[in-house]
């Protein structure tokens, strides 16, 4: 921030600041230092990031200096000698044309960073890596004085007293344990306790005392609730959404994952298997549909529907999501910043960004309005397994059967180039042919318009007697530069073979039938045998963009004896026309001819082929859903990938294998061509120095309100600091060994901790010295997430359906919000009393343009992009929300009633909706106050009382619901 | 942020709210403006460039609020504004192929034919500029506006395209300049959001709120669109049989118990709370009154061409007069319909786009009168623009000649005009080749349009940032943005 550069000059008003800033000074420091010995990574590195690497850094390395790693900047640095050092020499420099920084880049460095340099460079310059690239190590858990003995239970309480205590701050007592429930209640399952669970731990207490805690932790970690709530940091994080974003935004059916995201977390599926499943389980030995699903983490990117969009460009933005989300979600460094350069502060090169790329480069999926590669999940997750099962027998049957035909199709003896071939067009596109080659072939001469037949004329291959089979082979304009550069590829619509014998009439054509289709590759997106059904536009060939010549082979019904024949006649329709501007059309074609008997008796309808017909028919009848998930491409057609210049996708230099960046540790070796399930176990391993503490710090900032790392989203040396080093690689640790991975282990932990059951009383004192509460010397209380609002809503009305999983559904949204690009994505809201009204937030359509209004208002991301850290606000848009919804009216309307049935007096029942609403009994003024509003509302003659008190406790019930403290944790 | 930032941000957080609840006004939060002016206060000048004379900017604001029309689609600059005689000369011709190298089109596939200009254009006013027949209301305005004549833009689809000019990135996420400005200065009147957005009806821009998002900014600051029909801000209306004094009544109640709750927890933003409570319950009365026109005279509708009660962008041409007239800071209109491909009646030159001259000629005019009237037009910028230009070719989409005609999606040169606040009135900034396809001189990014609105309002784009992915975002990106000088009053 802009504001934070200037320097402050020591004055009343800004008096308390430069206290509050001398606490946080003394909390700085890593480790043990001695006194006077500079540490690099608190006092040095920060001063070059804030003054030095925007010209000597991994943008700009002006003079062939840069600051980023100790050699590219030793010879300014003379270790022992600060005044031989010529950095030292710039940077005192009276001379404007000589100082550092120069004077339009910036301020002079002061006395004080001047004599921090100088110290530094005599006690020997030492570099250090930034800590986070380290890999985290248990600390001593710190002795607190022997008076706080009985406040600090577990090893998170020691560190944060002794932090807490360090900066001259007293920890709080804890809350009432009712209050403790209820933040615990909403922070694991997002859900308030009902009564009957309050009424059973307040027992509990009575009972076993302390250990009522550790019971009622459990059973808000086995509700199922809790998957529900802890789904919506990580869809978060993954920028889950149920439409594709970008152009049109249409629907994309893509729940299924988010109900493998709720289905994991209830589980409590280690974090490990959970990351891998996420980013390679298609590559699994043995993946089962939950590992196929996973995956489709990575569909979550935009799909770019729009007219005249370039498919390859928003391929290549999708995988370049892949790859930032990867590294913001699992690592927390914002890796987006190297598709350009190398990174401004941290050391991550610019090659690396396109070497971790090409993890993602070959999958099959490229921006296509259908989101291929989908895999058919069954409705049913109990019918997974039989599904998985069917599958997997259906493509080794397949598999075998194509491999077979494919050798034939390979095989050069196989194939005899035509005689004489003519090629014309049935509509404006112009061909010509040419015969550079062995092999003659049609280019497109021109405009190549849509719907365009190339119809190839040609007399049988010579030494040929008859005809099993053709091949139509579609070839890039460019193949050398098509590898890096794909170009627009063809699909054939239909395939027509005539032929016309010797001395017959002109017109005297006779077509001849095609029974098959083969692939050039065993799972094409499209189904080959489309290219004979004439109705249909699609078929056979590379969809929608190609990197290689591509083929067809159509396998002919009967043997053709050449005999008589004197002309063959070949049609290729091609007549996709992708996004309503590009003719999927190949711009060079060529035909081969087989006769070889092979062809018909691979082809035969029986044995084998039934076999593939049955499984499949079994298969279909499993109810279920396409869902988009990622598929690698077949490795004969895999893609080259290579760096782009400035991270222009148009501008491609080196090609670079698939390759883990070097700074985080390990064999450089054993880093390269990798594939990207190994990728994924690198990110999943227990050495690896971010993984554990980002997700560890995911779950504190979800709980606390903010992270031991406050930025979230940065865990590089331009991130904020950690205000518990040590409690942050000492759970970082835990949670890998003792824990192994468990999210839960982890919030039960945390959530039984004191610094947790703290009271969130703010004395003014507090409030002063650490506003934003990072010494955690009170409870947390933070504003709820817009999900947990409003299912608190419906939970403490009693609308809340427990209906669980399945499609998107559609609650009301005021009138004039739907207003879709795309007509046709409807929002059907349920009618009052159908539970799909009343569903957990998490079940709610996402459309990226249209956002869900209230989470709009509550600071809910629209999902575009992956983040980490939702910011709260505090607006008069959230009250009129909160006041007028359809929802909150309707949950006002529930609880009054609720109110009215559970008791006859207005102070029974004020008494019973306040319990519900913050789980605890109001106190006397709380009900003297909620009573006067009664009665002002009650208070004239009125003829029909019942109505006037109904609507009386409306109101009420309306203002239990905004609440401050119904609000907030 | 890193960490003395946090704190920092913290602690000015801090500040403003109490000078919020005293002055009981406020509801943004911490704008980029109050953590300058709370920083300055009696210590260093933020930058010893930055004059305290200007309140904390760094510039003396010559615009004060903003009002940009925005015509989704891209309307044909060379059927509006940039008059190219050679054009007629080449009407019907092979495109040169110096045209067609290393371009992409979205839809023209091959070698296209030129297309001249299908209105007749002429000189209008003293400043002598080339408008066609399409707008005789505006060509009387043509001495109060400044046209720039050569805006450029790198992404030649609708969505990237929009986000390029409302974000300055082609991607969703980032924050819109109407985010930047309110985030920036706040607002003049607390009572009224302080971005609001107007859509005309019709199609919906394809990209949604991301055009107005306020992307890494808090979300106060993202723009709040306002609606003809229904209720005009989201739930601002009481929910049936409920009356404003029952309503005072239970806020009056929620207030006593939040404020016992404050007593006990002394949570800050407790108090917040209650203010936004009692804000919410003014703008129940401000934004209807706001946006209700039936109560403007009837030459004003005759002016503009307006009917109470529909949607239409004449109805929100008035409705941004009566918004910046209240202190809203940054009004945001979007009209639709400008894709002028050709490839259907609605959307060719000869059916289509004629009819959306008449319906946007008026109501633009009588903005730009009925500002200047009200003393409004010295301190608002008014910006009139679409997303890219149209080529100088015809379209032949699918190879095939279209029915109607069209032009494709041109991101080389096409037409803003700005008027108002700070602007040089009756000039013309930027010249397109003889086709009028690319910049012959002075090409202008978006990202020095961004530039140049932020100076307008007194804010130096490289000084107003904000820390996201460790980087000091700004509007005008990461790339070089020049302020236009040459066109600045």
């Amino acid at each position: 921030m802009y504001a934070a550069s200037i320097s402050l000059a020591i004055n009343t008003s800004v008096a308390k600041l430069y206290r509050m800033l001398a606490v946080l000074a003394g909390c700085l420091s890593f480790g043990p230092a001695l006194a006077n010995e500079v540490d690099f990574r608190t006092e040095i590195r920060p001063l070059l990031n804030e003054h030095c690497v925007a010209c000597h850094g991994g943008v700009k390395q002006a003079a062939d200096l840069s600051f980023i790693n100790e050699d590219t900047a030793a010879y300014v640095v003379e270790p022992g000698d600060a005044e031989a050092s010529y950095m030292l020499e710039r940077v005192l420099s009276d001379d404007p044309d000589e100082v550092m920084p120069p004077p339009e880049h910036g301020r002079k460095l002061n006395a004080a960073e001047v004599d921090l340099l100088r110290r530094w460079i005599n006690q020997g310059a030492r570099w250090q890596k930034h800590w986070a690239f380290d890999a985290p190590v248990r600390q001593a858990v710190p002795d607190v004085p022997s008076r706080y003995a009985a406040w600090g239970k577990s090893f998170i309480d020691a560190f944060v007293l002794k932090r807490m205590l360090d900066t001259g701050l007293e920890p709080n007592p804890a809350a009432a344990p009712e209050r403790w429930l209820r933040r615990a209640a909403l922070d694991v399952r997002g859900l308030p306790p009902t009564p009957a669970e309050r009424e059973m731990f307040m027992a509990e207490l009575k009972e076993v005392g302390d250990a009522a805690y550790g019971q009622a932790a459990d059973r808000l970690l086995e509700d199922p609730g809790y998957g529900e709530k802890w789904a919506t940091p990580w869809l978060d994080a993954v920028r889950y959404a149920d439409s594709r974003g970008l152009g049109l935004d249409g629907r994309r059916t893509i729940w299924k994952y988010r109900d493998w995201v709720i289905d994991a977390l209830n589980k409590d599926l280690p974090y490990d298997q959970f990351t891998i499943a996420q980013l390679a389980g298609d590559l699994l030995p043995n993946a089962t549909m939950d590992d196929l699903l996973a995956t489709a983490q990575n569909r979550l990117t935009q799909t770019n529907e729009e007219g005249g969009t370039d498919d390859e460009q928003f391929r290549v933005e999708a995988v370049i999501d892949r790859v930032n989300t990867t590294w913001q979600a699992w690592q927390g460094l914002s890796f987006g910043c190297v598709q350009c350069h190398s990174h401004p502060y941290d050391p991550i090169a610019h090659e690396e960004y396109y070497q971790f790329l090409a993890f993602f480069n070959n999958t099959t999926d490229s921006d296509l309005s259908e989101d291929f590669p989908v895999v058919r999940v069954p409705k049913d997750p109990r019918q997974y397994s039989s599904a998985r099962e069917l599958d997997q027998q259906i493509d080794a049957v397949w598999k075998t059967l194509w491999e077979k035909a494919d050798q034939l199709n390979r095989s050069e003896s196989t194939w005899h180039s035509p005689e004489h071939l003519h090629a014309s067009t049935n509509n404006s596109t112009k061909v010509v042919v040419e015969a550079t080659g062995e092999i003659p072939e049609y280019q497109t001469r021109g405009n190549v318009a849509k719907n365009t037949t190339v119809v190839l004329e040609c007399k049988p291959p010579e030494g040929l007697t008859q005809i099993t089979a053709l091949k139509f082979w579609g070839l890039p304009e460019n193949p050398d530069s098509a590898k890096l550069d794909s170009e627009w590829g063809f699909v054939v619509s239909h395939c027509k073979l005539e032929v016309r014998d010797a001395n017959a009439d002109e017109d005297a054509w006779r077509e001849v039938k095609l029974q098959r289709v083969l692939s050039d590759e065993p799972f094409p997106l499209l189904d080959p045998m489309d290219s004979l059904n004439a109705k249909s536009s699609r078929g056979v060939g590379p969809y929608s963009r190609m990197h290689f010549p591509r083929s067809g082979v159509f396998i002919l019904q009967d043997v053709l004896d050449l005999e008589q024949v004197a002309d063959i006649r070949v049609s290729i329709a091609q007549n996709v026309f992708a996004l309503g501007a590009f003719p999927l059309v190949a711009h060079r074609g060529r035909v081969l001819f087989s006769g070889d008997q092979a062809w018909l008796d691979w082809a035969k309808p029986e044995g084998v082929w039934k076999q593939l017909a049955d499984l499949k028919n079994r298969r279909k009848k499993i109810e279920s859903v396409a869902t988009p998930v990622m598929q690698q491409r077949f490795a004969t057609y895999h893609r080259p990938s290579a760096v782009f210049e400035r991270g222009n996708y148009l501008t491609k230099s080196e090609v670079v294998r698939p390759k883990v960046p070097e700074f985080l540790g390990g064999e450089p070796e054993a880093k390269s061509d990798l594939s990207r399930l190994e990728m994924a176990n690198w990110i999943a391993d227990a050495d690896n120095p971010l993984t554990a503490r980002v997700a560890v710090n995911r779950v504190w900032g979800e709980l606390f309100g903010t992270g031991i790392v406050s930025t979230q989203e940065d865990f590089g040396s331009a991130g904020a600091k950690p205000t518990h080093p040590a409690l942050l690689d000492t759970l970082a640790v835990d949670f890998v060994t003792e824990m192994r991975w468990s999210q839960k282990a982890l919030i039960r932990e945390l959530i039984l901790s004191q610094t947790y059951r703290q009271s969130a009383v703010a004395s003014g004192e507090k409030i002063e010295a650490d506003p934003g509460n990072r010494w955690l010397s009170r409870g947390p209380r933070n504003r709820l997430s817009a999900e947990v609002v409003r299912d608190q809503a419906l939970a403490i009305s009693g609308l809340l359906s427990d209906k669980r999983y399945g499609p998107p559904v559609h609650p009301p949204i005021p009138d004039g919000v739907w207003n879709p690009f795309q007509g046709g994505d409807k929002w059907k809201t349920p009618k009052k009393g159908d539970e799909d009204r009343y569903r957990r937030t998490v079940y709610t359509y996402t459309k990226r343009t249209i956002q869900f209004p209230i989470s709009a208002a509550f600071d809910a991301p629209t999902r575009e992009a992956c983040t980490v850290r939702r910011l709260t606000s505090n607006t008069p848009l959230q009250s009129l929300m909160t006041l007028n919804d359809t929802l909150f009216v309707e949950a006002a309307e529930a609880l009054a009633v609720r109110m009215e049935k559970h008791a006859d007096s207005p102070e029974r029942q004020i008494e019973y909706g306040f319990g519900l609403a913050v789980c605890r009994d109001p106190d006397e003024d709380e009900v003297t106050r909620l009573l006067k509003l009664y009665e002002s509302l009650c208070d004239s003659e009125a003829v029909e009382q019942e109505i006037q008190q109904r609507f009386a406790l409306q109101q009420l019930a309306m203002v239990l619901l905004n609440l401050d403290e119904v609000l907030n944790q | 942020m890193n960490h003395e930032q946090h704190y920092r941000a913290e602690w000015l957080r801090l500040q403003t709210r109490r000078q919020f609840l005293s002055r009981s006004a406020a509801g943004l939060g911490t704008t980029w403006l109050a953590g300058q002016l709370a920083a300055s206060e009696g210590s260093e000048p933020v930058d010893p460039g930055d004059s305290p004379a200007n309140g904390g900017l760094h510039f003396p604001a010559k615009a004060k609020r903003v009002i940009f029309l925005h015509m989704i689609g891209a309307p044909s600059q060379l059927e509006l504004f940039d008059y190219k005689p050679e054009l007629v000369r080449f009407d019907g011709k092979e495109c040169p192929q110096e045209y067609l190298e290393g371009q992409r089109f979205a839809f023209i596939q091959g070698t296209p034919q030129m297309l001249g200009p299908q209105f007749p254009f002429k000189q209008h006013g003293e400043s002598g500029a080339w408008v066609s027949d399409r707008l005789p209301h505006f060509s009387k305005l043509v001495d109060k506006v400044c046209f720039i004549k050569t805006m450029q833009t790198d992404q030649f689809n609708h969505g990237p395209a929009q986000l390029m000019v409302h974000c300055g990135q082609p991607r969703i996420g980032y924050p819109s300049a109407g985010s930047w400005v309110t985030w920036g200065l706040g607002t003049e009147n607390e009572d009224l959001p302080g971005f609001i957005v107007l859509l005309s009806g019709g199609r919906q821009p394809r990209v949604g709120n991301a055009l107005w998002g306020g992307g890494f900014l808090p979300s106060v600051y993202q723009g709040v669109q306002c609606r003809s029909k229904g209720d005009p801000v989201l739930n601002v209306s009481n929910p049936n049989g409920v009356s404003r004094d029952v309503r005072r009544k239970a806020i009056d109640a929620l207030a006593d118990l939040n404020q016992m709750n404050h007593q006990e927890f002394g949570d800050p933003e407790t108090l917040t709370r209650i203010a936004q409570y009692e804000l919410a319950f003014k703008m129940q009365m401000t934004v209807p009154e706001a946006m209700d026109i039936s109560d403007e005279p009837k030459t004003i509708h005759e002016e503009y061409g307006t009917e109470p009660g529909k949607e239409s962008f004449a109805n929100n041409c008035l409705l941004a007069r009566r918004l910046v007239e209240r202190g809203v800071r940054f009004v945001q209109l979007f009209d639709w319909g400008w894709d002028s491909h050709g490839s259907q009646e609605s959307e060719s030159l000869n059916a289509g786009f004629k009819r959306k001259c008449e319906a946007a000629d008026r109501p633009m005019a009588a903005l730009l009168t009925d500002l200047e009237r009200r003393g409004l037009l010295e301190d608002t910028l008014v910006v009139w623009g679409g997303e890219f230009g149209r080529t100088s070719m015809a379209e032949n989409r699918g190879g095939i000649a279209t029915r109607f005609v069209g032009r494709d999606h041109n991101p080389n040169a096409f037409t803003f005009w700005m008027a108002g606040a700070g602007v040089k009135p009756g000039m013309s900034y930027g010249e397109t080749d003889p086709m009028g396809y690319m910049p012959a001189e002075n090409p202008v990014q978006l990202r020095d349009f961004h530039a140049t609105l932020q100076h307008l309002l007194g804010i130096d784009h490289h000084k107003m940032t904000a820390p996201f992915q460790g980087l000091n975002q700004k509007l005008t990106g990461v790339k070089p943005a020049r302020v236009i000088e040459e066109i600045l009053a």
